[in-house]
C-alpha cells in the first residue's frame, strides 16, 4: 500500500515538472495571450476563443475571469496581462493615463494608448414570466401601474450592479422609490430576481439583457440611453503586454462579425466603432 | 399454577435455547456474563420477542409462536427488577411507586402508595428523587413499584451484582423479607452461586445460551454434571481428559493419569478440594509441586501449584487453611484421592 | 424607527420554531427506530438543508411552491393561498432551514436515552404514549431544549432562503436580517447595528427564559 502511494506521488511530481518544462519548448512556436475579463463575459469569450483557434492557431488564449474591481487591482499589483475587458468604464478609467484625474486618482498608466475601444453594451431590460400574466408591456406601462394597480416588481438592491441603473430609471420617471415601496421587492443577487420572475412570484423584474437571456426570461422592453445611461464594456490592450501585435489582432477579432454574433446571441449589443 | 418457558432466539451468532418450569419456590438461573440471562428475562417480560417457543404463566399464554400469540409487556403482569433498578429519574419515590399501581381511582391509588411507603420504610424519602437515594432505598423503591401492581411473576436480574459486600448483606436480608410475603413465582438470575443458594432450592445453569436441566441446588453444588455448572458452582481444578481404558483416564494438561471409571459423554474431570491433601515430603504416591502463587480469600489460602512433571503452564489450585512447614523451598507434596474425582460433560 | 421588521421576525421565528419542534421531535423519534440503511438515507435527506446554501434552499422552495408549480397551483386553487412573496412563505423557508438543527439535537437526545427505563415502564403496564411523554421526553428534555433554542436563534438570523421566497418589501416582508443587510449595503451602518442589537437582545431574553424554566423544573418537581 505504501509503495503504491509513493509511486503515485512520484508520478504526480514528474507530471508537474514536465508541465513546467513544456511552455519553454512551445514558446518559440506559439504565443500565449493573457486576457483579464469581467465574469459576465465567461461563456462568450470561451466560445470565441474556440473560434479564434481556426483564425490564429499559433495564439493560445489564457483567461482570468473575475469581478472588474478585482482584476484592476491585480493589474495594478503587477500581474501579467495582455488584454483587459471590464464590465464598466470605471475600472478601465482607473488604469488609463488619458482619463481625468477624477477618474484615475492614482495616475496609473497601464492602457496602451490608441487601443481602447467601447466593445459591448449591455441593456437594462424589463422581464416578465412566461405568458406575461399581468400583461406588462413596457417601462412606461410599468411606471404607470406601479403607482396604481396591484403589481410586484423585483429589482436588485444596491449590491447588484443593475440595481443602481434601476434607481436611475426611477429618477428619470420622477418616481419616488419610497412611495412605491409596497410594490417592490429587493433581491440580493441577480439569481434571486431572475428566479422570482421566472416562477411568477413577482410579476416583472429589471435585470441586464444578458442575465435575461441566461435565465430564459421574456424581455418586454429595454431601457434607453436617456433613462439610465449606457452600460458600456470597454476593452484595451495593456502597455505591459509582451505581445502587443497579437493582442491587437485579437481585439480586432473581438470587434469583428463572428465575435459580434456570439456576443449578441447572449444579449449583448456589439458596438462597432 | 406456575411459569413454563420453552423458547429459542437467535441474536447474531448467539443462540438462546431455554426451557424451565417453576414449582412455587423461587427458581434460580445461574449463568456467567453473556450467557443469555437478561435475554431470557426480557423474553419472559415481553420486551424482547423469541423466535419460537411458548411461555405460559398461571395458565395464561404469554407467548406462543405457533398460535401467533405475543402479549405486549403491559398485559403480562410480570414484575421485572432490573439490575440498575430503572427508577424514573424525573419522578420522586412517591411518583415512581404511583406509576406502578395498575388499578383503582386516583384516591385509591394514592392510598396504595402510602401503604407501600410505610411497608418498605420509604416514607422519609417519599419526595426525593432516585439519584439522592442510597442503594438500599433504591432497591426498596423499585420493589415497591413492582409489587404494588400485584404481579404474578417476579423476575430478579442480578439484584446484588454491583454492590459492596456490606450493602449486599443488608439487601439480601431485605429481599428475603419481601419474598417471604410474596405469593407469586420468582425467577432469580445471577452469576453468583451464593446468592442463588440463599434464595432458590432449585436452579438451572445457563451455559452459553442453553439451559441445562433443573437440579436441586445442593445437587448442583456437590455433583455438577457439566463443566460450566462446575465452574459456576465454584470448582476450580477442571481439566479435559483422554480415555485410556474403561478404568483409567489421562489428563494432558497435568500429564497425569488417574483411575476414573468411564461415564457417558464425559469430556473433562474435576479434582475438588476434598480430593487434595498435603502430605509429608517423599510420601508414597505423592506428587511434588512448586508453589507458583498464593491468594487469600475468606480466611483461606488459595495456592497455585505446579506439579514437577507436568507441562510448563500446568496449575493445580489448592485451597487450604494451614501452611505446611518448609513448603517455600522444597515445594509441597500432595496426594489425590481418586475416589473423589468426578467426570463432567461439556 | 419602523418596528415592522421586529414584529415580522418574531412571528416568523416563533411559528417556524413551533412547527419544527413537533415535526422534528417526531421525525427524530421514528427515524431512530428504523433499520440501519433506511435510517442513514433519511438522516442525509433530513439534514440536507443544513449543508445547502440557504439561498439554494430558497430557490428549491420557490420551484416547489411558486404559482406556476403544481403544489403552488393546488394550494391557490383549493385555499386561495399564495406561498410566495408574503410573510407566511418566510415561515416555510425558515422552518426548512432550521429543521436539521432541532432534528439532530433531538436525535442525539433520544439515542442517549436508556431504553431499560422504557422497558421498565412497559412491564409496569404503561402505554407507549405514557412512555414517550412522561419518561422519554423529560429525560431528553435538556437536549431538546438546547436544540429548540438553537433553532430559534437560527430562525431569527435567517436570510438567504427568506430573501428568495418572500423577497424584501419594507413593511410587508422585511425581517430584521433582510433589513440589516439592506441598511448595511446602503451604508446606513448605525441603523443596521441598532437592529443587530435588537436581535441579540431577543436571543438573550429567550435564553434567560429557557434557563429559568429549566431551573424551576429541576428544583420544583412535577406532579405525576
Amino acid at each position: 500500500m505504501k509503495k503504491m502511494i509513493a509511486l503515485v506521488l512520484v508520478c504526480i511530481l514528474l507530471l508537474g515538472c514536465t508541465a513546467q518544462a513544456a511552455p519553454s519548448v512551445q514558446k518559440d512556436e506559439t504565443v500565449e495571450l493573457v486576457v483579464f475579463a469581467a465574469a459576465s463575459l465567461t461563456e462568450t469569450l470561451t466560445e470565441i476563443a474556440e473560434a479564434y483557434k481556426a483564425v490564429a492557431p499559433n495564439v493560445t488564449l489564457v483567461f482570468s475571469f473575475d469581478s472588474s474591481g478585482t482584476l484592476k487591482k491585480q493589474i495594478q499589483e503587477g500581474a501579467e496581462c495582455d488584454l483587459f475587458l471590464s464590465a464598466a468604464p470605471k475600472q478601465m478609467n482607473q488604469l488609463d493615463a488619458s482619463a481625468s484625474a477624477e477618474a484615475n486618482p492614482d495616475g496609473l498608466d497601464f492602457v496602451l494608448q490608441g487601443t481602447r475601444v467601447n466593445l459591448l453594451e449591455n441593456k437594462v431590460a424589463l422581464v416578465v414570466p412566461d405568458g406575461n400574466p399581468k400583461g406588462v408591456s413596457s417601462f412606461d406601462d410599468l411606471i404607470a401601474r406601479l403607482q396604481g394597480s396591484d403589481l410586484l416588481l423585483a429589482i436588485g438592491n444596491a449590491d447588484v450592479p443593475v440595481g443602481q441603473y434601476t434607481q436611475k430609471i426611477f429618477a428619470f420617471y420622477g418616481v419616488d422609490e419610497a412611495a412605491v415601496a409596497q410594490k417592490l421587492t429587493y433581491g440580493s443577487n441577480v439569481k434571486e430576481v431572475a428566479a422570482q420572475v421566472f416562477e411568477a412570484a413577482a410579476d416583472c423584474g429589471v435585470i441586464y439583457a444578458t442575465d435575461a437571456f441566461s435565465a430564459k426570461l421574456t424581455i418586454v422592453d429595454t431601457a434607453t440611453k436617456e433613462m439610465c445611461g449606457q452600460v458600456i464594456y470597454p476593452a484595451a490592450v495593456l502597455n505591459i503586454s509582451k505581445h502587443p501585435d497579437e493582442a491587437k489582432a485579437f481585439l480586432a477579432y473581438l470587434q469583428g462579425p463572428e465575435a459580434a454574433a456570439i456576443f449578441e446571441s447572449v444579449g449583448f449589443t456589439a458596438l462597432s466603432e | 399454577m406456575a411459569l413454563s418457558v420453552s423458547i429459542e432466539k437467535k441474536l447474531g451468532d448467539f443462540r438462546l435455547a431455554v426451557a424451565l418450569e417453576t414449582d412455587g419456590a423461587p427458581l434460580g438461573l445461574l449463568g456467567a456474563s453473556g450467557s443469555g440471562k437478561s435475554v431470557t428475562l426480557q423474553c419472559i417480560a415481553g420486551t424482547m420477542r423469541p423466535d419460537k417457543g411458548r411461555i405460559v404463566l398461571n395458565g395464561r399464554v404469554l407467548f406462543d409462536s405457533e398460535r401467533r400469540i405475543c402479549l405486549p409487556p403491559q398485559k403480562r403482569n410480570v414484575g421485572y427488577l432490573f439490575q440498575q433498578y430503572a427508577l424514573f429519574p424525573n419522578m420522586t419515590v412517591e411518583q415512581n411507586i404511583f406509576a406502578g399501581v395498575r388499578s383503582g381511582s386516583r384516591a385509591e391509588k394514592r392510598a396504595v402508595v402510602q401503604t407501600a411507603l410505610r411497608t418498605y420504610q420509604l416514607t422519609e424519602v417519599a419526595k426525593q428523587y432516585p439519584k439522592t437515594l442510597s442503594g438500599g432505598q433504591q432497591q426498596r423503591t423499585a420493589l415497591a413499584r413492582i409489587l404494588v401492581g400485584k404481579p404474578e411473576l417476579l423476575l430478579l436480574d442480578e439484584p446484588f451484582s454491583a454492590l459492596d459486600s456490606f450493602l449486599k448483606g443488608q439487601l439480601m436480608w431485605e429481599l428475603q423479607n419481601v419474598l417471604a410475603s410474596y405469593s407469586g413465582d420468582v425467577l432469580f438470575v445471577s452469576h453468583a452461586r451464593d446468592e442463588i443458594r440463599l434464595f432458590c432450592p432449585r436452579v438451572s445453569v445457563l451455559n452459553d445460551g442453553r439451559s441445562e436441566p433443573i437440579a436441586a441446588i445442593e445437587t448442583l453444588l456437590t455433583a455438577p454434571q457439566t463443566v460450566s455448572a462446575a465452574r459456576l458452582a465454584g470448582y476450580r481444578n477442571i481439566f479435559p481428559l483422554q480415555r485410556i481404558n474403561a478404568q483409567q483416564a489421562h489428563l494432558p494438561p497435568l500429564s497425569l493419569t488417574l483411575s476414573l471409571p468411564e461415564t457417558d459423554g464425559a469430556a473433562a474431570c474435576c479434582i475438588p478440594d476434598a480430593a487434595l491433601s498435603v502430605v509429608a515430603p517423599d510420601t508414597q504416591g505423592a506428587i511434588r509441586c512448586e508453589v507458583r502463587g498464593a491468594l487469600y480469600t475468606d480466611e483461606k489460602r488459595l495456592l497455585q501449584l505446579h506439579p514437577s512433571d507436568a507441562p510448563e503452564d500446568a496449575l493445580l489450585c489448592l485451597c487450604t487453611a494451614d501452611t505446611p512447614d518448609g513448603c517455600a523451598d522444597s515445594g509441597i507434596w500432595i496426594t489425590i484421592d481418586e475416589t473423589k474425582v468426578f467426570s463432567l460433560k461439556m | 424607527m419602523d418596528w415592522f421588521p421586529l414584529l415580522n421576525s418574531l412571528r416568523i421565528a416563533l411559528l417556524a420554531t413551533l412547527i419544527v419542534f413537533f415535526i422534528g421531535i417526531f421525525a427524530a423519534y421514528y427515524v431512530a427506530r428504523l433499520p440501519r440503511i433506511l435510517k442513514g438515507v433519511l438522516d442525509v435527506f433530513l439534514t440536507l438543508p443544513l449543508v445547502l446554501p440557504p439561498t439554494v434552499v430558497g430557490y428549491l422552495l420557490l420551484r416547489l411552491l411558486g404559482p406556476k408549480r403544481p403544489v403552488g397551483m393546488l394550494l391557490s386553487d383549493l385555499f386561495g393561498m399564495r406561498l410566495t412573496m408574503n410573510w407566511q412563505s418566510a415561515i416555510i423557508a425558515t422552518a426548512v432551514v432550521i429543521f436539521p438543527l432541532l432534528y439532530r439535537t433531538a436525535r442525539g437526545a433520544f439515542e442517549s436515552f436508556d431504553e431499560t427505563l422504557a422497558d421498565a415502564a412497559r412491564t409496569l403496564g404503561k402505554s407507549n404514549a405514557y412512555v414517550f411523554w412522561r419518561i422519554r421526553m423529560p429525560y431528553c428534555r435538556q437536549g431538546i431544549l438546547a436544540g429548540t433554542v438553537l433553532a430559534f436563534a437560527r430562525a431569527l438570523g435567517e436570510y438567504g432562503a427568506t430573501s428568495m421566497i418572500a423577497g424584501y418589501t419594507p413593511s410587508r416582508t422585511a425581517t430584521i436580517s433582510t433589513t440589516v443587510y439592506q441598511l448595511w449595503r446602503t451604508n446606513d451602518d448605525a441603523l443596521a447595528l441598532k437592529w443587530v442589537f435588537v436581535n441579540i437582545a431577543i436571543s438573550a431574553v429567550v435564553l434567560l427564559v429557557m434557563n429559568l424554566l429549566e431551573r424551576r423544573q429541576r428544583l420544583g418537581g412535577r406532579r405525576a
